[in-house]
């Protein structure tokens, strides 16, 4: 009786302990646990760009963070990269559209993990983040800062020179375009540290890989279901692969690129003109990377006339936490970004060869997984202390 | 001023150089403008496309055909059409097994005049199908090209079932040059177009492999855009650019019969009443 009771306590306690784990895992195969494998480890170590000569020295990344939040960089000093970037907001604004000076074509990208990628931009025309920071600084649509204005202002503001000589090593001098691509890359240095939480995908990830069944136990049936399709049937990680799950490329899913009558944005085709156009590729003289190792991709980038209409594959950590979706923000939710995976229009996509994107015709079930997957991407983030000040 | 003096005629030259290459007429042989393109890119709108890109003329099918009455009706000396089976787009992987497109292209084979029916999508054994076959037979009986998006084994089997078949290899299979060489000259009735590729030009150069197929076999490919969304109509003229400047780095006469010659010595007889 003693050794019954003593089984039953035993047993009781085995349930307890595995059970948060009361809901089963599914059976992995060892394909699909390497498949999982290759989406972390998280996070990454930090990152370093080697054409910034600021890139991780933390007076680089402070005077970015006080130039990222700086209104007087734009042309009616209403308006810094945070307008639009908003850390409450992931690094975005939640608009379908950007608006700057006027409403943009395309939606507000986030920035989390931006430092990882080697495009910028949903056309990639930039190929460094530096680079790519100039763009809204100088773009008329967008904050219409101009050259001279940035210099003049680190020239004549006592904090931001002090900063800057403190990122630099030398005194803010009288060459404006030098001011700019030095801006930028203080604002690269800054953006390089938005590094997204570990999420419960990570949890389970990395408790599957390491063989521990009763943590890899408490992700969620439904995530589980949504991840054996995302990386089996669907083939949702043929681009949205790795830690980011992105492959950092470009393509076109079959969203219409319209944006007004008689005029389409041509997305990565248009961005490769500009990167070719650039005085701030790393082609040319600001590369900090003498080696010009970095520069390779630029050199040896190609245009495709896939590239026409071709738009960034986006990260997916955070995704449920932004949105509107897609490059025009054309899409609302992250149920609606599953549907159009499911009914996406084959018309739209050119047959050559097999296709990466067809219609999944997804069950309502196998639909609401996908978005527990996708969910399970999220983490909250806690609030961000004020910026320390430059030179106290 | 000596030197001013000596730079104007290399300005002249260069100019001219430019003006010429501009000029060069070109024949797009891979257009389509389907059901969903009528309103986003009104007939006239892409008459004034084609205007601007120096596209000449313009062989063009469309699902379900509508289209490219539309366009002949504003622009009759223009478009060369083609029949396409399909009655929407998205019937490209469903036509071949599909009873109901046979008599949908016999009936319109009655009623309108073309010049090749395509672009259909086949491939391996799937050309050997009745509907791919009858298909064939259409084009013998019609005198029609075969406007063929395949594999290589699709083609060798469109030539199986009529050793005369006249085709036009979309995209040239999305094949290496050397597989395209060898294909052209075991079949003398096929065309290659070029639309969609990248690989034979790059940076306004003949990729090697390539020039020695356009030099060995220079009466046999055509250009093409393929404006398969409706978005890709505002490529075209980009496309033409793009076009021109690799065909400027082959020998001219060469150049001038990829740009518009083949196309319209092979598709383009109608609209020149006849002569070529």
């Amino acid at each position: 009786m003693i050794r019954l009771l003593l089984a039953l306590v035993l047993a009781a306690t085995a349930a307890t302990a595995t059970g948060a784990s009361a809901q089963p895992l599914l059976d992995w195969t060892e394909e699909e646990v390497r498949s999982i494998g290759r989406h972390g480890p998280w996070p990454p170590p930090p990152v370093r760009d080697p054409s910034n000569r600021v890139s991780g020295t933390p007076s680089g990344i402070l005077l970015g963070e006080h130039l990222f939040n700086e209104p007087r960089l734009s042309g009616n000093g209403k308006m810094s990269c945070a307008t639009c970037h908003q850390a409450g907001r992931d690094w975005s604004d939640g608009l379908a559209r950007a608006q700057g000076v006027v409403e943009l074509d395309r939606r507000t990208p986030s920035l989390w993990n931006v430092g990882y990628s080697h495009w910028f931009g949903w056309d990639g025309a930039g190929d460094s983040l530096w680079a790519q920071s100039i763009r809204p600084l100088l773009d008329a649509r967008e904050m219409n800062g101009g050259t001279e204005r940035v210099g003049t202002l680190l020239r004549n503001d006592r904090a931001l020179a002090c900063g800057y000589e403190k990122a630099f090593g030398r005194k803010p001098g009288n060459d404006d375009e030098l001011l700019l691509v030095d801006t930028a890359k203080a604002l690269a240095a800054f953006q390089a540290t938005f590094v997204s939480p570990r999420t419960p995908f990570d949890d389970f990830r990395d408790a599957l890989l390491a063989g521990d069944r009763g943590a890899a136990a408490r992700y969620p049936m439904s995530a589980q279901r949504g991840l054996r399709l995302f990386i089996g049937n669907a083939s949702c990680n043929a681009c949205h692969f790795g830690p980011r799950f992105t492959n950092g490329e470009f393509g076109d899913i079959g969203i219409p690129f319209f944006v007004r009558p008689g005029e389409v944005d041509s997305g990565r085709l248009g961005g490769l003109t500009r990167l070719a156009e650039s005085p701030f590729s790393l082609l040319g003289k600001f590369n900090d990377d003498a080696t010009g190792e970095n520069a390779r991709r630029t050199r040896h980038v190609r245009r495709l006339h896939t590239n026409f209409g071709e738009f960034r594959v986006p990260g997916l950590r955070q995704v449920g936490r932004g949105g509107p979706y897609m490059h025009n923000g054309s899409v609302a939710t992250l149920e609606d970004v599953v549907k159009h995976y499911s009914e996406v229009n084959p018309d739209r996509l050119h047959s050559d060869g097999v296709p990466l994107v067809r219609p999944l015709a997804l069950s309502p079930d196998q639909s609401a997984d996908l978005v527990a997957f996708l969910r399970s991407l999220d983490a909250d983030v806690p609030p961000r202390p004020a910026a320390p000040p430059l030179c106290p | 001023m000596h030197r001013f003096l000596v730079l104007l005629p290399l300005l002249a030259a260069l100019g001219a150089t430019s003006a010429r290459a501009d000029e060069l007429p070109i024949f797009d042989a891979h257009m389509h403008y389907s059901h969903d393109a009528w309103t986003v890119v009104p007939p006239a709108q892409v008459v004034e496309i084609l205007k601007k890109a120096g596209v000449k003329r313009a062989m063009v099918s469309s699902s379900n055909n509508e289209g490219t009455k539309m366009l002949q009706d504003v622009a009759p000396g223009v478009i060369v059409p083609e029949l396409r089976p399909y009655r929407s787009r998205g019937e490209i992987s469903t036509w071949a097994k599909d009873p109901t497109v046979i008599p949908f292209v016999e009936d319109l084979l009655s009623k309108r005049k073309y010049m090749a029916i395509g672009e259909f999508h086949i491939y391996g054994a799937d050309a050997d199908l009745p509907n791919m076959r009858r298909i064939v037979e259409l084009a013998k009986q019609y005198g029609l090209y075969l406007h063929s998006h395949s594999d290589a084994d699709a083609v060798v089997r469109h030539f199986q079932q009529d050793p005369k078949a006249k085709v036009l290899w979309a995209h040239s299979g999305f094949e290496r040059p050397e597989k395209v060489r060898e294909m052209l000259r075991t079949y003398p009735t096929l065309w290659c177009d070029l639309a969609f590729l990248t690989s034979h030009a790059s940076n306004g150069k003949v990729a090697p492999g390539w020039r020695e197929a356009f030099l060995e076999f220079p009466d046999r490919f055509v250009l093409g855009t393929d404006t398969f969304t409706p978005e890709r109509w505002h490529y075209v003229i980009e496309h033409a650019r793009w076009s021109r400047q690799w065909l400027s780095d082959l020998p001219p006469d060469v150049a001038r019969k990829i740009a518009y010659e083949n196309g319209d010595r092979l598709f383009g007889g109608e609209l020149s009443g006849g002569k070529r």
